[in-house]
């Protein structure tokens, strides 16, 4: 056995096998250093054979399903988080889950009252809004009911018709005719999700900076809007007097929707193909508005909401949104122009539109639900008039029927409505098959064309292929 | 008898976990793969063999993404591993105040991945963004800079947002490998003359490379995995999208589960060669 054996320290080799003590040379002088114990430099990496195999092993077995983990965690990792889909059993004998966003969670005291009143138990699963689909697919594909009454929103009723996950609903003729959104959820005449909180489009501008650039009617066709921008803009009062959404993300989408819908009163032919007339007109639209810079470049990353929110903030005089900016324009918290902003009826081609789209949000019963009666019982009360009115009050819902959007509006609940009410009845669907099954891709294929063309990447023209060629091929499909 | 059964009951719990949790869903995603099975057509779920992957490929915005996460993946592998050492190297110094500088490195890393991504938008934002406003305020541009509208400066963000996040971990890790050299080593370099140059070289790095494994190895793994701080920063925009976010929305946006799963088995397979890749070019026989 060695006692000593020598190792050039800067090319030597690892021939540690039997040596008790390890000498240093120096490999350009040749001297001898240090005489170290071997124990003091054996280093547990230095072991080769089973041991190293097995680090590798476990290293890419963890490498392997942390990549399997990331890629499907996001759908079935939250699964048991909030208890949102153990209900089958629970909803026998009269209890039923409902799962819906934080806005649509009705107070203790308004469940209290339903379950008096029936002797139903509800169950509430409160989940984010983006995840309640995808919770609803992941239990779909496992056969599972993820709750017996669900939120459904206006683009994803076209998927849930098409999966079957959703149970028709009775609804009466004179309801039909008092909520004028029930359309979008309709599917070969059967009513698939009761709406229960409004929104439609509605247009805003600030008449004091109108006023400051010298312009004092409200516009009333879209020539209008863009001239009036101009001129907001060449006066210095406002730098980027158009908000819109430009993002990637669904709001564009709509926001050419709804652009082209009260342009030209179509945006979807009978096909389901893109009415090129009516769309290309519309994107040109916001095409010009980006080249004026009449938009702020901002808007073109920023979410569609911090878009709209710019009127809030002064820094915007036009904006064609959601209802909710009749009480944000109200905010003083939120809004820094408090009874500048007025609501009025959104412009159209040559003069106000006669249409405008909606974009609302129901609920609805799901097909796997146990308890089905339970579950349309609590959505008959849960849509009924006076609960419109108690959700305006507890959850600031807009209400969907219209008698009650009235009655609120009148008696003074809802303030400042301005062209609301009016706007409201002017409610209709572009969609001349109801929203299709692939709607959540054609949107996607939408926003994404929008974004290119407002990042200068695209021309409408381009834009415009790119979102036909994308619904042909779902169309086809 | 007993002594035969006993390991294996031991071993039971954990046996049961992985096969619940890893292998069962590898396989079952798998089968998943070969079908023709989307959400919104529950009537026509069939086999189509390789029908998925085929289409994958042959999809530009599959290659699309693919250079988005190889963009990521090089960028956060490279500037992580580098920031990482150097961290490591300043924690490594002795000083009073070690506990509180080591507390506050491995900050990023505690962070949510999407706050992680919100608080950076906030730095990179086009209009009212910190950078920008730095930058006009020292009079460097006049008009802000949109950081997040073009594919390769959002990546840069993004890339860096990652390295931010991970460079913690990478420090930790070296920092482990740089403590567990014996300083003997690193006096008998200095006696017999070696400069600080060979002495990283010939002492250092051969004896932190498998230290360098296991960060690299994690570091490649989040580079691919990054999610959060993308859609924070540009949404489900196409611009900074990578196959994960490709993964996702074909699976729980288009609801196209089939594809979805074909598209999880070629990240997985993506990763599993780089992993491969590391162990065996990292993991060699070390000589100093």
């Amino acid at each position: 056995m060695l006692n000593v054996i020598e190792i050039h320290l800067f090319r030597g080799k690892n021939v540690f096998a039997e040596a008790n003590k390890i000498a240093m040379y120096d490999i350009n002088t040749g001297k001898k250093g240090r005489i170290y114990d071997r124990k003091l430099l054996e280093l547990s990496y230095r072991d080769t054979g089973m041991k190293k195999k097995l680090i590798s092993a476990l290293l890419i077995t963890s490498m392997t399903a942390a990549m399997l983990a990331g890629c499907g965690g996001s759908g079935e990792s939250n699964e048991s988080s909030d208890g949102a889909e153990s209900t089958t059993e629970e909803s026998e004998g009269g209890k039923i889950t409902f799962m819906a966003p934080d806005w649509a969670i009705p107070t203790d005291d308004q469940l209290a009252a339903f379950t008096e009143e029936t002797g139903i138990e509800v169950e509430i699963a409160e989940v984010g809004w983006d995840d309640i689909r995808e919770k609803l697919a992941t239990a779909a594909s496992a056969g599972e009911c993820a709750a017996d009454v669900v939120e459904v929103d206006w683009s994803w009723v076209g998927e849930f018709d098409a999966a079957d996950w959703l149970e028709p609903l009775e609804v009466s003729e004179e309801d039909k005719a008092d909520i004028p959104t029930i359309e979008t959820f309709t599917k070969d005449g059967e009513v698939l999700a009761m709406p229960y909180a409004n929104d439609y489009r509605l247009s805003y501008y600030n008449a004091k900076q109108f006023e400051a650039a010298g312009i004092t009617e409200e516009p009333q066709t879209w020539d209008e809007v863009l001239e009036d921008c101009r001129k907001l803009k060449s006066t210095g009062t406002v730098e980027y007097p158009f908000a819109i959404a430009l993002n990637a993300e669904e709001k564009t989408s709509t926001c050419l929707m709804w652009l082209a819908y009260t342009m030209n009163g179509v945006v979807w032919n009978e096909d389901g193909t893109l009415n090129e007339d009516s769309v290309l007109e519309a994107l040109k639209y916001m095409e010009t508005l980006v080249n004026e810079e009449l938009v702020a470049p901002e808007d073109k990353t920023s979410s569609g909401m911090d878009a709209y929110m710019r009127i809030c903030g002064g820094t915007a005089s036009f904006l064609t949104g959601p209802t909710s900016f009749v009480s944000r324009s109200q905010n003083e918290e939120i809004c820094s122009v408090v009874g500048e902003i007025e609501a009025i009826l959104v412009p159209g081609k040559d003069a106000k539109a006669t249409q405008t789209m909606a974009l609302p949000e129901a609920i609805g019963v799901t097909k796997a639900s146990e308890n089905k009666d339970a579950a349309k019982k609590f959505v008959e009360w849960y849509t009924s008039a006076d609960m419109q009115k108690q959700l305006n009050e507890s959850n600031s819902a807009i209400p969907t029927r219209n008698s009650v959007l009235e009655e609120l509006i009148n008696d003074g609940t809802i303030q400042n409505a301005g062209a609301m009410l009016e706007e409201a009845n002017l409610i209709s669907s572009p969609f001349p098959n109801g929203v299709p099954s692939y709607y959540a891709e054609m949107s996607s294929a939408m926003y994404n064309a929008i974004n290119k063309m407002a990042l200068g990447e695209l021309t409408a023209e381009e834009a415009f292929d790119e979102m036909e060629n994308a619904l042909e091929t779902l169309i086809n499909e | 008898m007993k002594k035969k059964i006993l390991p294996y009951l031991l071993l039971a719990p954990m046996i049961l976990i992985m096969g619940v949790l890893v292998f069962y869903p590898i396989i079952a995603t798998f089968s998943y793969s070969l079908k023709k099975w989307k959400l919104t057509a529950p009537g026509d779920i069939h086999f189509i063999g390789v029908k998925n992957y085929y289409d994958i490929v042959q999809s530009d915005s599959f290659w699309y993404s693919l250079q988005n996460t190889i963009f990521i993946l090089v960028f956060v592998v490279i500037f992580t591993t580098i920031f990482g050492y150097l961290v490591a190297s300043f924690l490594n110094v002795n000083v009073k105040w070690s506990g509180v500088l080591l507390a506050l490195a491995i900050l990023p890393w505690a962070l949510p991945p999407f706050v992680n991504g919100i608080l950076w938008k906030f730095v990179f934002f086009s209009g009212y963004g910190f950078l920008n406003k730095l930058l006009i305020g020292l009079g460097f541009i006049s008009k802000p800079i949109e950081f997040l509208s073009s594919r390769w400066t959002l990546l840069l963000v993004i890339s860096i947002v990652v390295v931010w996040r991970s460079t913690p971990f990478m420090a930790l890790v070296c920092l482990a490998g740089r403590q567990s050299i014996p300083e003997s080593l690193f006096e008998a370099a200095k006696i017999d003359g070696g400069t600080s140059g060979m002495v990283f070289r010939h002492i250092t790095l051969p004896l932190m490379k498998p230290f360098l494994a296991v960060g690299i190895t994690s570091t490649s793994v989040t580079a691919i995995n990054v999610f959060d701080e993308i859609v924070a920063l540009s949404g489900y925009s196409d611009l900074g999208k990578n196959i994960l976010m490709e993964s996702y929305l074909t699976t729980f946006t288009f609801l196209n589960f089939g594809k979805g799963s074909a598209m999880t088995y070629i990240v997985m397979f993506f990763a599993l060669i780089l992993g491969i890749f590391y162990l065996r070019s990292l993991n060699k026989e070390v000589e100093y």
